[in-house]
């Protein structure tokens, strides 16, 4: 694999930032207002937003594969250390579940959309509720990867190519 | 006493709160509310680019067998566009709140050639300055959806696609600047802060 790559930069990393937390945009904020918009489409009786929800989830679903291949590319240059070693296998294993989540969810919703686009039934805005659950528990992860334990960050890898870190 | 006060800086008011990521809380805000502001203007202009470009694409739709209508990808690009106007003041709110309590590690200078200050300056008022072009454009939006182009089916100018391509590449630079913060100048990150603070992370984060 490290063959197929570039040389490593100062982050660990073939290319000059992290691309998964850019990528990972698409995802959060998709899912989540898809969810928000729903929500305010059932409650406010605007059908209009659950045509919008639609589209944004299944952009979500395409953007998490992304997300996915890049992660884990990212994730295998890491190195994390500590604590972090199992939240990043954490991260993964949920990541792979919300790829399947997301794409149950679309395919639910296409059915649901072709039958009748201007009502949503009450159990998809349930399993909404549980895919924003996900997604936030998901975020917390991966937060904490970046923000506590700075994977891929310039001061991290520094030390520990100077083998000072686990 | 008068005069210890007078030498105790702002910052140390809060100090007995904040952790060793220089927050009064363990995972940074502003950050996560950035995947809205981008993730939502993005999406909204490929939506409206994508209701312009209908008649090219309609029979790519037949032949997915995807029912579309001009309206729904138009209404996509109108409500991510207002969702994203709403988020982004809280946004650049957090963000500020934030830099208030950033501390860059010393000594550092970024991958684009910029200090520490420089960078902030650059991320402080250019938020500042996106947050009120997404606003401007979504009221741009607004006329052109509710009055100007009512009853057309392509409800966006082509101008308004224009810059908002046009402000994609404002954004990543943008989000390149605070991306730098975090991972070379280490601002809010524990790890990071520790290792500056010459702790060992085998102690402090086991």
């Amino acid at each position: 694999m490290q063959g197929l790559l570039p040389p490593l930069n100062d982050h660990n990393l073939p290319w000059t930032d992290t691309i998964h937390p850019i990528v990972v945009h698409f995802v959060i904020a998709m899912a989540i207002i898809a969810v928000i918009f729903d929500l305010i489409g059932v409650v406010a009786r605007k059908p209009n937003l659950f045509e919008v929800s639609f589209w944004n989830l299944l952009f979500a679903t395409a953007a998490i594969f992304v997300a996915i291949i890049f992660g884990q590319v990212e994730a295998g240059l890491a190195e994390p250390y500590g604590a972090s070693r199992s939240i990043l296998d954490w991260h993964s294993t949920l990541g792979w579940s919300l790829a399947g989540v997301l794409s149950l969810l679309t395919g639910w919703r296409y059915v649901i959309r072709s039958r009748d686009p201007r009502n949503l039934p009450l159990p998809f805005l349930a399993a909404g509720g549980v895919l924003a659950f996900l997604v936030v528990v998901q975020v917390t992860l991966g937060n904490q990867l970046i923000w506590v334990y700075g994977l891929h960050t310039v001061p991290v890898v520094e030390a520990q190519r100077a083998g000072l870190v686990g | 006493m008068s005069t210890a006060l007078l030498a105790m800086a702002p910052i140390d008011q809060l100090a007995p709160r904040l952790g060793p990521n220089d927050l009064p809380y363990a995972l940074p805000i502003h950050p996560n509310l950035v995947h809205f502001t981008i993730g939502l203007f993005v999406i909204a202009i490929a939506f409206d680019i994508a209701g312009a470009l209908y008649p090219v694409e309609k029979r790519v739709f037949r032949f997915l067998a995807l029912p579309v209508t001009r309206e729904g990808f138009h209404d996509v690009g109108w409500y991510n566009l207002l969702a994203c106007a709403v988020v982004s003041f809280f946004t650049v709110a957090a963000g500020f709140f934030e830099m208030l309590l950033a501390v860059p590690i010393a000594g550092v200078k970024s991958t684009i050639g910029l200090q520490s200050m420089e960078t902030m300056l650059w991320h402080g008022v250019g938020g500042v300055a996106i947050l009120l072009a997404i606003v401007a454009m979504t009221i741009w939006r607004g006329f052109q959806r509710f009055l100007w182009r009512k009853d057309m089916g392509r409800q966006v100018q082509w101008l308004y696609l224009l810059v908002g391509l046009g402000l994609f590449p404002v954004l990543g630079l943008h989000g390149t600047l605070g991306a730098e913060l975090a991972a070379e100048f280490g601002v809010h990150i524990t790890a990071d802060q520790l290792l500056a603070s010459g702790q060992s992370l085998q102690e402090a984060l086991p």
